[in-house]
């Protein structure tokens, strides 16, 4: 064994700590991302601007929102260890991964059955989904449905990983404010890049070039805040924070993943949108949405890979040596063991060797 | 009432992982998944005072689980006398419970089917004792060291609480606030 490799490797890594794979952090984004689209759009049509007809102006954004959830829920189900079992996941009250589930849920059908209800008949090629318009009459009725639980979703992101105190790194306020600020931000660009693009019908440009300069005010304050929040959480971390909080914000501030941290991240995901929004150039504004979106995504990957939790006394040595004495032998066995009965184990180690 | 819990005296253990494969080997469980991995055995202390310590490890049965109620489905369970264990009928792998366990107890085995694939854990071997009470966990029985004592720590005539209360001992992050069921008679090494 090579102690002194083990040991440079062992200051920054944890070997058995990833649990979760790429499904939940692009999960945790866009349901942050359409959480947020469908809470805004509820409160810009409801409250801020009751007067204006800015149905049509929010049908792009929220039929993308629609998208964006139904597609994080295939991430999540597909993660599952089984997912033909799903359902299960409504079964009791007590988790909030349960809750959840319900407020996914509630957001999804709410968005569906507005959009089905506002349909156009001039919509290209799907035009025929007019025939659902009866849903229309309770329109306000399932925006606020659609848009309470898009709030709800926005936290619970960052509720659900705040509750696993396991991993130092999550367990902490900071985190769902982070991501609320994050979903909202990320909602407000997405807002910004699709208002008023639905094909085929026109929206009250008026209004929504009102709503646009509303909701290019608050993704600058939004970015900048989350900027404060972001800073704040990884530096107070870093310098005082426990032991597992610290070597997760080294790791981010001066380790592997810095450069991600400092130019993905602070750099191109939040400085230059704010400088591009900050100008009020109209091109810039565009490109400001798109980089906060990616800003957003990174986030969540890089959080939800800063999993480390309190390694126990030799557990790192342990598993080190696991990972580099049995990698070749635990991964043909996994490979072809995807198809072996139980009880065939000793079989197969005599046909290996 | 019922309380199980383990004691591990390390001053007694060897690191011979006999009660790794004894799990294992009962359990039939799949090549990446082990219960009770033993940690430790770098060599500590100064020449000529040196002496190995090897930490045996499993699910701590803590009396408040941070697994069981972040379970959506209620397949993490822990039963009136204190084990923990999870319903492979009820689970459906999202692998909360692997996240919320401060100990890294618990995991999901790659090495079956997919769809397949449930949590997995440590139940102080449930099913035995089912079916022949008064056994002992099949990594107790093993321990040809006798390193490993499992019992009934709320009864003060029970080997464990006799050997708990004669003991200096210690439990796995404390500070977390989980009330581990496992506990630790510490190796000082050489004849203190």
């Amino acid at each position: 064994m090579d102690m002194k490799k083990y040991q440079e490797e062992n200051a920054e890594i944890q070997y058995k700590h990833r649990y979760w794979g790429w499904q939940i952090a692009l999960y945790l984004f866009l349901g942050g991302f359409g959480g947020g689209v469908l809470f805004l759009t509820w409160i810009t049509a409801t409250f801020v601007f009751p007067q204006a007809d800015l149905t049509q102006a929010f049908m792009l954004p929220n039929f993308i929102a629609l998208l964006a959830i139904a597609f994080g829920l295939f991430c999540l189900v597909e993660e599952l260890g089984q997912p033909p079992v799903f359902y299960r996941a409504y079964v009791t009250a007590t988790s909030i991964i349960k809750w959840g589930a319900v407020l996914l849920t509630i957001a999804s059908f709410g968005d569906l059955f507005w959009l089905l209800g506002n349909w156009s008949p001039d919509t290209p090629v799907l035009g025929f989904l007019c025939v659902f318009n009866f849903l229309g009459g309770a329109s306000g009725l399932w925006l606020a449905a659609a848009g309470l639980s898009g709030f709800g979703i926005m936290v619970y992101t960052g509720v659900m990983l705040s509750t696993l105190k396991a991993h130092s790194f999550w367990s902490t306020p900071a985190l769902p404010i982070l991501f609320t600020v994050s979903a909202l931000s990320t909602a407000c660009a997405g807002i910004m890049l699709l208002m008023g693009g639905w094909p085929g019908v026109a929206a009250d440009m008026h209004a929504a070039h009102e709503v646009h300069n509303l909701l290019h005010t608050c993704d600058i304050i939004l970015v900048f805040a989350e900027i404060t929040i972001l800073l704040i959480m990884v530096l107070s971390f870093l310098g005082a924070g426990n032991r597992t909080q610290q070597r997760v914000a080294k790791r981010w501030v001066k380790g592997k993943t810095a450069p991600i941290f400092w130019i993905g991240m602070i750099g191109i995901g939040l400085v230059i949108p704010l400088i591009c929004n900050i100008s009020g150039l109209e091109g810039l504004a565009t490109v400001a949405s798109i980089l906060v979106l990616c800003g957003g995504c990174l986030l969540r990957f890089l959080c939800v890979w800063s999993d480390d939790r309190q390694p126990l006394e030799g557990e790192n040595r342990y598993y080190w040596r696991h990972k580099h004495a049995n990698t070749d032998f635990v991964g043909q066995y996994v490979k072809s063991g995807k198809e072996m009965q139980r009880g065939q184990t000793f079989e197969y180690i005599d046909n290996l060797y | 009432m019922t309380r199980y819990a383990m004691a591990i005296d390390q001053r007694r253990c060897i690191g011979c992982h006999s009660c790794s494969v004894a799990c294992r080997t009962w359990n039939e469980l799949p090549i990446d998944i082990i219960y009770n991995p033993v940690l430790g055995g770098v060599a500590e202390g100064t020449w000529p005072n040196v002496h190995r310590n090897y930490l045996p490890t499993l699910c701590m049965h803590c009396k408040n689980p941070e697994c069981v109620p972040c379970c959506p489905t209620g397949a993490s369970q822990q039963d009136e006398d204190g084990v923990v264990w999870v319903d492979y009928k009820k689970c459906m792998g999202c692998k909360v419970c692997v996240n919320a366990c401060p100990y890294g107890m618990r995991d999901t085995s790659h090495a079956v089917r997919r769809f397949d694939e449930f949590v997995r854990k440590c139940t102080f071997c449930k099913e035995r004792r089912e079916m022949e009470p008064g056994a002992d966990p099949y990594c107790v029985q093993t321990c040809h060291q006798h390193a490993r004592v499992f019992g009934d720590i709320d009864d003060p005539d029970s080997a464990i609480s006799k050997l708990i209360g004669r003991s200096d001992t210690f439990r796995l992050l404390e500070e977390l606030g989980t009330d581990p069921q496992i506990y630790y008679i510490p190796d000082l090494g050489g004849t203190r």
